[in-house]
């Protein structure tokens, strides 16, 4: 079965006013990387937050674990499931004490203090900010903010974690720091939505769903969607550099059998080709 | 600039005063403030005085911190002090048109003076010595009673801990608009007061925005974190009274009795 289900949701922030999802279907399995893609206003942070119950869709229903997000009383419980981390690290951290803000989750789980004491030290070592428990948030960089607010949601222990454009508003640096954290964390088999607007970091991803206007534009693995560099194109999408190359050598006439999707691909079918 | 203003700065240390359970430190805080007003003459005075000293030096801070501390009301300690000096009653020991300088005048100003100087000191030292969480947390803890008066302790307790979470925050942000402003040819730093107050509108206002775009995104994160206030909520710290903190209790309960003491078999000052 699958640990979330959208089906047909339809959603608009104001009544009468235009519907930022037009009836979308996404299917997640546990354990599954999904990176979720599209430009501004395409209703992807809307998804985001029907995900973990911070909205419920207009028309249509989301399931988590088998769980309706619009039950009232099932919300606190599908919001111990998926956890959700946003853009501006700096808004998510709530106490002044990096330790103390990890443990706000759990402490809100009205766990023991031992087991509080547990979750925080190991959510701390697994983004690797545990040498940085006692500091204050503010003298800390974006990136390392940014992996404090994650270890904040692990230390409730979710099944999944969803992230609405956890890079955005970082610099290379940091980008570079999140996306691997979110790499370790992939491979503790926590299910994962990747929210991102970077091709290159959905390329990561097991699989690719592709957002514009309220829909869903196409979806599939990295290599599927990328393929299609004409439709990405038609709805003002990039395709990662590697691809991009590739297409435009295709144009010209060089043969190729499946799209590279990053450079140390791409290099190694140029050679293939040039030797 | 504006960066070095800090609130209730607190100094990591492993002193005793710092090991020692929050919430005892406030009620001890009160205590002694309450027996520096409460002392009469000058034998009860000194005992109070010692006392603060004693405190400040087992906190292990520095004493420059204090002076730092002191340095920035000494304006209000001056004036309140000079003019006690005039207000005494009982023969003038000085006199010059309608000024007149009595003994218990100078005593006055001396009582008013070591009074504030002590109350900063101790103050400060509770701010010196206890993390803004655990300040917040003690506090929580010491008005739960205030329930059954539907005092709603718990937020007003978190309200404590985001205001100043988002203390250095906010500042960065104004030096940041500042500086913003400033590049679009704001001037800020001529002309009188009202000028200057008025100048600093262009930074309110985009301050006050984004404040409240914060606020709505922290509220969000909150609730993502299954925040839904304070019932059903556990603690990752626990606060313990230790054997630190009885012995201060004693400490103090004896020096409120010779305060007591000196106030009743010595003469009060005035």
């Amino acid at each position: 079965m699958d640990f979330i289900s959208a089906e047909n949701v339809r959603f608009s922030y104001e009544e009468g006013t235009k519907n930022v999802l037009n009836g979308v279907n996404i299917k997640i399995k546990r354990g599954e990387f999904v990176a979720l893609l599209g430009h501004n206003g395409c209703g992807k942070s809307t998804m985001a937050k029907m995900f973990n119950a911070m909205l419920t869709p207009s028309f249509g229903k989301v399931f988590v674990d088998g769980m309706d997000t619009s039950v009232e009383d099932d919300v606190y419980n599908i919001r111990r499931k998926v956890g959700l981390v946003l853009q501006n690290p700096d808004n998510q951290l709530v106490a002044s004490i990096i330790e103390e803000d990890v443990a706000f989750g759990p402490e809100n789980l009205g766990l023991t203090p031992e087991e509080i004491r547990r979750r925080v030290d190991e959510a701390l070592k697994a983004v690797d900010m545990y040498d940085y428990r006692t500091h204050a948030p503010h003298k800390l960089s974006g990136g390392q903010k940014q992996r404090v607010a994650i270890a904040g949601i692990l230390a409730m222990q979710p099944d999944c974690i969803v992230f609405d454009e956890p890079t955005a508003m970082l610099d290379p640096r940091g980008r570079e720091e999140v996306l691997s954290t979110i790499k370790t964390l992939r491979d503790r088999g926590i299910t994962i939505v990747l929210i991102t607007h970077y091709m290159d970091e959905a390329v990561m991803a097991d699989r690719v769903i592709v957002m514009d206007s309220g829909n869903v534009l196409t979806e599939g693995t990295p290599v599927e969607v990328f393929s299609q560099v004409n439709l990405l194109k038609k709805h003002g999408l990039d395709v990662p550099q590697a691809t991009e190359l590739a297409y435009k050598l295709l144009g010209a006439g060089v043969k190729f059998d499946k799209m590279p999707l990053d450079e140390s691909e791409c290099v190694s079918m140029l050679r293939e080709v040039l030797a | 600039m504006i960066r070095d203003i800090t609130l209730g700065q607190f100094i990591p240390g492993k002193g005793v005063i710092h090991r020692m359970d929050a919430r005892v430190k406030i009620l001890l805080l009160i205590a002694f403030i309450s027996l520096i007003f409460c002392a009469f003459n000058f034998a009860s005075l000194g005992l109070v005085t010692a006392a603060v000293v004693a405190v400040i030096l087992l906190s292990g801070i520095s004493p420059k911190m204090y002076f730092k501390s002191l340095r920035m009301i000494i304006i209000i300690i001056l004036i309140t002090s000079v003019l006690n000096i005039f207000y005494g009653t009982g023969t003038p020991i000085f006199e010059w048109g309608f000024i007149k300088i009595t003994l218990s005048g100078i005593f006055r100003a001396i009582f008013v003076t070591v009074r504030i100087v002590c109350l900063i000191l101790v103050s400060s030292c509770l701010t010196f010595t206890t993390s803004p969480t655990d300040l917040t947390d003690a506090l929580e803890r010491l008005m739960k009673p205030l329930k059954i008066f539907r005092v709603k302790v718990h937020e007003i307790a978190m309200m404590m801990t985001i205001a100043l979470r988002f203390v250095p925050t906010l500042l960065e942000e104004t030096d940041k608009i500042m500086s913003a402003q400033k590049a679009r040819g704001a001037d800020m730093e001529s002309g009188g007061l009202i000028k200057k107050v008025k100048a600093l509108t262009p930074v309110l206002i985009p301050l006050f925005v984004s404040a409240f775009r914060r606020a709505y995104e922290l509220a969000v994160a909150m609730e993502c974190r299954c925040y839904r206030g304070g019932d059903g909520r556990t603690r990752m710290k626990v606060l313990h009274m230790k054997r630190i903190d009885w012995i201060c209790i004693v400490f103090t309960a004896l020096l409120l009795a010779g305060v007591i003491l000196c106030n009743i078999f010595l003469p009060t000052v005035f």
